[in-house]
């Protein structure tokens, strides 16, 4: 079921937290979550968060498009590597 | 475990996984992001190179394809190639624009910070939907570091050098930034908890 809308999107307390105080210093960090069911917020957006998976913190650049979405969704548990064959990254 | 680049440049681009009909077709998985593409790397060799084949794709069956291989016509011996490794060569893949990479150029470069210190070598590349990330292991680390892959963090990535320099934000290395972790690392509920019972 869906959460009600009258209580607004659930974000831990400390998360929040933690974007005010990167977004006032300006630096370049990354910030470590634990908060994997914290919702994405617009005032997120050009942060950089470390998201714990469980072993390990993976960076996640919040974007637009990423916003109501949970940090979690960005964070796998498990690892698959896959073949490289053809696949291509792009530098943004 | 990722496709490496062989000795001679070439790319692992796909397998056998067995013969498939009784008219020498065989089941092909491919490896590649758009995987019909497999056709287009023809003609494919095996790992040590003595067998090249012709590819062409004949329908899609589940996570695979019939494909008819050159110089394979009966079921015998497309049965016999089961297990082998399709290689292409790196030169048949197009040519991407600037800022982007194959991942089999970037895997085992040297990645080393904007001080000249060495952080290890690139060993897989992810995309978990928050853009790319390039995972590097080196002796220094307990585990593996991840970068992502924006110009910021990477400004150069140089394919000739085999070299990529990168510029990691803070909090980024392991043990960082963990020392205001909340109690329990879960930051602790905002909503009420509901009673057992009643």
């Amino acid at each position: 079921m869906a959460r009600s809308v009258w209580k607004g999107p659930f974000v831990d307390s400390y998360v929040l937290k933690k974007a005010e105080k990167a977004k006032e210093s300006g630096r370049n960090e990354v910030i470590k979550i634990w908060s994997r069911r914290s919702t994405i917020l617009p005032q997120f957006v050009g942060l950089t968060f470390g998201v714990y998976n469980g072993k390990k913190h993976i960076p996640v650049s919040v974007s637009e498009d990423m916003i109501g979405q949970k940090f979690g969704e960005y964070s796998p548990t498990r690892t698959y590597y896959g073949h490289a064959a053809d696949k291509k990254a792009k530098r943004k | 475990m990722n496709a490496k680049t062989g000795p001679n440049d070439r790319i692992c681009v796909g397998a056998i996984a067995g013969a498939f009909g009784v008219r020498g077709e065989v089941r092909l998985k491919s490896f590649c992001a758009e995987p019909a593409a497999i056709a287009d790397y023809a003609p494919l060799t095996t790992e040590d190179g003595s067998r090249r084949f012709s590819v062409r794709l004949v329908r899609p069956v589940k996570s695979a394809f019939a494909a008819r291989l050159g110089g394979v016509s009966t079921r015998e011996e497309a049965e016999a190639l089961k297990g082998t490794r399709l290689y292409a060569e790196r030169s048949a893949l197009p040519a991407l624009p600037d800022d982007e990479f194959y991942h089999s150029d970037l895997i085992g470069l040297e990645v080393v910070d904007s001080g000249g210190e060495r952080l290890g070598r690139v060993r897989a590349i992810h995309d978990h939907g928050a853009g790319d990330l390039l995972e590097v292991f080196g002796p220094g680390l307990r585990t593996t570091l991840l970068l992502p892959f924006t110009r910021e963090v990477v400004p150069t990535v140089d394919l000739t050098a085999g070299r990529i320099i990168a510029d990691p934000p803070e909090g980024l290395k392991p043990g960082e930034g963990e020392d205001d972790a909340p109690d329990g690392a879960d930051g602790g509920a905002r909503t009420p908890s509901r009673s057992k019972g009643r």
